[in-house]
């Protein structure tokens, strides 16, 4: 019954969100920051514990499984791209992925964050499944990997466009890769706003970032 | 009515892939995340024509357009964390701003000047 009650109220707070949000388009509406703060309100009004809601709501954060899956749609779509521009993309990426986890491993000595979340904070910018596999292999947080990823993905999509716009990046192969790198789904989510190709170009991008930070999880960071 | 239908059954029949990766990845381990596996075995799948892309193209579909739905329960799990409501929270997100614009940049800048080098050598 509960199961029922806060997915179905997730879900309509989720579309409202996005309502809200393709209307005024105001950073603070973005809907990974309005839906979860009306749900705290929600929860914290019907004594339910942040906890117990997640338990609740299980099948929404369950779906990002097959998602996951779901994105060898696009990969195979757009084979013929992959195979014409697979040098750029992955010189792109792994060039993206190690100033992401440099910068993020200097930064976080800089502000002195604590050994949790130093550790936690390093996959944050790709996709969750892939990040709390990442995160769970180099000693981290799962939980906090994820709100870094999530902190990540609603800056990403605030500030790429303005990045983009500041260095007049021209070239479609150039603004999919550096949304999908810089900020996975959400950063996609972006992209597609732009035309078929950006999208297309930071799907591929947000699954290369994932595998080849995988990689270095395994043989880079345990040396940091 | 009859488009939430298949989005729904493709969904489901999505689910398969994640149930084949589960078992890979209990074949072939690795720290790659089942759902990488059903990922791969997926693409495969439609590479050597054992899926058609229309038993999957809605459902997927759906499923990457509302991304952000299924992060949501594991965002409000936020409040656990006093940590991040506080001023080392705000050093966070500058921490988090600086750096993703970084990224951004160099990745944007990077793949900027491969294609457009690329496309002087074609011409």
């Amino acid at each position: 019954m509960m199961i029922i009650v806060y997915t179905v109220a997730t879900y309509l707070i989720y579309l409202l969100s996005k309502k809200v949000y393709s209307k005024w388009n105001i950073p603070f509406f973005h809907p990974l920051l309005l839906s979860p703060i009306l749900l705290i309100v929600m929860i914290t009004l019907t004594h339910v514990t942040a906890d117990q809601y997640m338990e609740y709501s299980k099948v929404l954060s369950h779906l990002l499984g097959p998602a996951t899956v779901a994105f060898a749609v696009p990969i195979y779509k757009n084979i013929a791209v992959v195979r014409k521009n697979i040098g750029t993309i992955l010189v792109s990426i792994i060039t993206g992925t190690l100033v992401a986890i440099f910068s993020t491993f200097v930064l976080s000595k800089l502000i002195r964050l604590s050994y949790d979340f130093s550790i936690s904070i390093l996959p944050r910018s790709i996709t969750t499944p892939i990040a709390i596999e990442v995160s769970k292999e180099i000693g981290g947080l799962p939980t906090l990997t994820t709100v870094f990823v999530i902190i990540t993905g609603v800056v990403g999509g605030i500030v790429g466009p303005a990045v983009l716009r500041w260095l007049s990046i021209q070239t479609p192969i150039a603004k999919g890769l550096a949304l999908g790198m810089g900020a996975h789904g959400v950063g996609t989510n972006k992209a597609m706003e732009y035309g078929k190709q950006e999208g297309t170009f930071s799907s591929l991008a947000m699954i290369f970032a994932a595998l080849i930070t995988l990689v270095w999880g395994i043989w880079l960071i345990p040396y940091l | 009515m009859k488009k939430l239908g298949v989005i729904i059954i493709q969904v489901l029949f999505l689910h398969v892939f994640l149930f084949l990766g589960i078992m890979l990845k209990h074949i072939i381990p690795s720290p790659i995340p089942s759902s990488m596996y059903g990922l791969l075995l997926l693409f495969l799948a439609l590479l050597f024509h054992i899926v058609k892309l229309e038993w999957v193209e809605q459902g997927a579909g759906w499923l990457m357009a509302e991304l952000l739905l299924f992060f949501i329960p594991s965002a409000v799990g936020i409040v656990n964390y006093q940590q991040i409501i506080s001023l080392q929270g705000l050093e966070i997100v500058v921490l988090i701003t600086v750096s993703t614009i970084i990224v951004m940049g160099l990745t944007a800048l990077t793949a900027d000047k491969i294609a457009v080098r690329k496309r002087r050598r074609s011409s």
